[in-house]
């Protein structure tokens, strides 16, 4: 089992009612795409918000397609709205 | 580079004008966005601005050089404020010196479209009923495909126009 560790943000983190959370994953979680599949079954809340995030890994937008990142950290960013 | 582009404290414009330096600028366009008391029909009373501070720091920043290139102008830089806000305080600001004054409109408003629209910043307003929302914006994703429905094209952006 990899603990995967969720940042989130904006309407993510009031969803939730947390700003992270961790998520345990088995040896079937390779992609970020699998990962946000996971997520959605252990937070239903958060489910139908995750397809218009973007996956950030530091300070680099990561593509549902890319492996889970080594650290295991995926920050979720909704729909931006800044200026 | 490593000017601050995001700001936790109240921004100031004048410094950012840099109207000592740059003697080959003749033009200069400055826009700064306010928090404004209404949006869609509500009545704002404040709000907050939250980021993803690594990337959103990292985008602005490519805005300023994309915006340099693109216009060939010399000067471009942007401060973003977070943190709690007043109506009429100061949202964004974005100065442009050029030699002209074409380019520098110009790119002074394709650099604050393009925070608007790309920098992971997020606008919670609160309204003098009591109740709060996050402003719904632009997806950043860059892996939707094409059969998804499209992540952003122009809905209403009225926020300071």
């Amino acid at each position: 089992m990899t603990s995967l560790h969720f940042e989130l943000f904006a309407n993510l983190e009031r969803l939730a009612g947390t700003n992270a959370c961790v998520v345990e994953a088995g040896p079937d979680v390779h992609s970020v795409a699998d990962a946000l599949a996971l997520l959605a079954r252990e937070r239903p809340v958060l489910a139908g918000s995750l397809e218009r995030c973007a996956c950030v890994s530091g300070d680099t937008i990561i593509r549902r397609a890319d492996p889970v990142p080594a650290d295991g950290r995926i920050a979720l960013l909704p729909p931006v709205a800044g200026g | 580079m490593d000017r601050p582009v995001l700001s936790h404290d109240p921004v100031t414009v004048e410094p950012l004008l840099e109207l000592d330096a740059h003697p080959e600028c003749g033009g200069l366009a400055l826009f700064v966005g306010t928090v404004r008391d209404h949006h869609e029909g509500k009545s704002v009373r404040h709000l907050k601005y939250t980021a993803h501070e690594p990337l959103a720091a990292k985008v602005i920043r490519e805005v300023e050089a994309s915006t340099r290139e693109t216009f060939g102008v010399p000067y471009v830089r942007i401060v973003h404020r977070l943190g709690d806000l007043a109506i009429g305080d100061i949202a964004i600001v974005c100065v442009v010196r050029s030699a002209h004054r074409a380019e520098a409109f110009d790119a002074c408003r394709h650099a604050v479209d393009a925070v608007k629209h790309g920098a992971p910043i997020w606008k919670e307003e609160f309204y003098t009923d009591g109740s709060s929302a996050f402003v719904e914006g632009c997806c950043i994703r860059d892996d939707l495909d094409d059969s998804a429905p499209r992540p952003h094209r122009h809905h209403s952006h009225t926020s300071h126009g």
